[in-house]
């Protein structure tokens, strides 16, 4: 199906790309490469927070805010790994697994939500982790 | 309401087939779920191993019924003619529910060594292995079923209409025939029975049944969203082209530890971690039509279960999958509850709630109208959450006395069961006037 050029240049005024872009990156971030997607993240709000249209400004914000949450939920999780006997302790993969397939899942559940309004061109608002920087 | 095809009708017994062959399922699991806390519970007339594999053969079977039934409904709406041949599928209904009745009542009123003797093991041994103990008569069975089955859809897409989805769903449905063929070779050298195996179990459920999945998906959200049929092609084939990439080479990570080729863990480890791909582009896939729908269609309950088999099969195969079958990982959680707890979520989260889906959609239809009264659908969706919530949490109960915890939590799926089969008898309750209530406002 191809894109008429109206409907290209009305998605890029309305920030849709960079919304997906913003997106994206959370879930790189989680899934692919963690630091790394976070810090292209970090480059992209820093580039655009100012100039960019309200829907890439929610998802930017949205996104970032969601990710530096995630980092605070994987310090906790090691934290709690170290003061219940260390990463030899077998709690660790009692800790691991719950971490993973609840907190991790959650936030990576969060990126699609927001990645499919993304690329519908709504707003999305990540629930509980997405109200840091508004 | 009337079905745009009369054939269509046939899928209506596969569907109430395999929603009773469901409440089969549970019960068994129920039973399974009691054993694990109290020992002889039922012993000796229904040990563990008997009810286990009554457990896992009623869901591949209530699922194939499922999918025969999604392929009856959907195949004459898509190829736009009427089914090749509806007696052949009413037929085939009968012989595979029998067969299936017969072969569960073999496992638990016959010695299974015995049920071995008299279907013919000893001409051909077939029997034995996990969740292909069905006796060789049995199997005989499947694959004329499913040969007549691939027939009548076959023929009717060859005469009609061919979509992008109708050819998907063929494909799966002819690589789930061929591939249960290696049901049947049974080497007596260990490793490439195990080898083999996997053939059938792995390519099945992570390589050809993903395509059925998704052209189940694609069909009832094409339905229920208005979505351009093109935007839910192009989705599809991205899906599929990445269950097939990741699912096939990723059959890697079962040959870890039992006498395969050490390369195997490097295959297997790699494919294996881009397996959740498929699943992760399917919730993007679901979220993304329902987002830029263009109609509301009436049927609330339809949307809500094909939204949860995006979610729920990303969480069961793709996350809990991820979790063990890295090879470091999986030295140590091989076999352990953590295959048990994955395999629970990923069949429930992939194929029960997509067969459950096209239920919820086609079933309305088949009864002669567009959606359910809308306190059917209130208690569906109830449904949906007790079950769906509580398979979480019968997957996080690993360990112990957390066993009694995740007996709860069947109870609680079994209590989700039974309102989700009242929920096909419920109706509307008739508006009553309050006095008063018939007063014009006041402006």
């Amino acid at each position: 199906m191809p894109v008429s050029p109206e409907a290209s240049d009305e998605a890029s005024s309305s920030g849709q790309g960079l919304a997906i872009a913003a997106e994206s990156l959370y879930l790189i971030n989680l899934l692919v490469l963690p630091g790394l997607g976070f810090l292209a993240l970090l480059g992209l709000f820093f580039r655009y927070r100012r100039d960019a249209p309200s829907l890439a400004r929610i998802h930017l914000q949205q996104t970032l805010s969601a990710s530096l949450w995630a980092g605070v939920l994987l310090i906790v999780a090691n934290l709690l790994i170290v003061v219940l006997g260390g990463y030899d302790s077998g709690w660790t993969w009692v800790v691991a697994i719950l971490y993973f397939t609840t907190a991790h899942t959650t936030l990576v559940f969060f990126g699609i939500f927001g990645l499919a309004r993304a690329m519908a061109g709504q707003p999305y608002r990540y629930p509980l982790v997405g109200n840091l920087l508004s | 309401m009337q079905l745009q095809y009369k054939s269509q009708a046939v899928a209506k017994p596969y569907f109430i087939a395999a929603i009773g062959l469901f409440v089969g399922q549970i019960l068994f699991g129920l039973i399974l779920g009691l054993q694990y806390v109290i020992g002889d519970f039922l012993f000796p007339a229904i040990p563990f191993n008997i009810a286990r594999m009554v457990h896992t053969n009623l869901l591949i079977v209530w699922l194939l019924f499922g999918f025969m039934g999604a392929a009856y409904y959907l195949v004459p709406e898509e190829t736009e003619t009427e089914l090749h041949s509806p007696l052949l599928a009413h037929l085939m209904f009968w012989i595979f529910l029998v067969a299936g009745a017969l072969t569960i009542v073999g496992y638990l009123m016959v010695p299974y060594a015995t049920l071995a003797d008299m279907t013919g093991n000893n001409i051909l041994a077939t029997m034995g292995r996990e969740f292909l103990e069905q006796p060789l008569l049995t199997k005989l069975g499947i694959v004329v079923v499913a040969l007549a089955f691939l027939y009548n859809i076959g023929m009717t897409i060859l005469k009609g209409r061919k979509t992008a989805l109708s050819l998907i769903l063929l494909t799966g449905l002819v690589g789930l025939a061929v591939l249960f063929l290696f049901a049947f070779y049974n080497p007596a050298n260990l490793v490439k029975d195990k080898y083999f195996w996997w053939w059938v179990v792995h390519l099945w459920v992570e390589g050809v049944w993903e395509l059925i999945m998704a052209a189940i998906l694609g069909f009832v959200l094409l339905k229920i969203t208005g979505v351009d049929r093109e935007v839910i092609e192009k989705w599809l084939y991205v899906i599929i082209t990445m269950a097939l990439v990741t699912g096939i080479i990723g059959t890697g990570h079962h040959y870890y530890w039992i006498g395969a080729p050490g390369y195997w863990q490097w295959w297997g480890g790699i494919f294996s971690a881009m397996e959740p791909l498929p699943f992760f582009a399917m919730t993007v896939f679901c979220f993304n039509m329902v987002n830029r729908r263009r109609r509301e269609h009436p049927n609330k309950a339809a949307t809500l279960w094909a939204l949860g088999t995006g979610v729920m099969a990303f969480l069961g195969a793709g996350v809990w999958g991820f979790l063990h079958t890295l090879a470091p990982v999986n030295y140590y959680t091989h076999g352990s509850q953590i295959t048990a707890a994955h395999g629970h979520l990923a069949f429930f989260g992939a194929y029960v709630m997509v067969v459950l889906t096209i239920i919820s959609y086609a079933m309305p239809m088949l009864r002669g109208r567009e959606a359910n009264p809308e306190r059917a659908q209130v208690l569906e969706m109830w449904a949906f959450w007790l079950m769906t919530v509580s398979m979480v949490f019968i997957t996080l109960f690993l360990t112990g006395l957390f066993y009694w915890l995740r007996w709860i939590a069947g109870a609680v799926f079994s209590t989700g069961l039974v309102v989700y089969l009242y929920s096909f008898f419920a109706k509307d309750k008739p508006q009553t006037a309050e006095v008063g209530a018939a007063q014009p406002a006041a402006s």
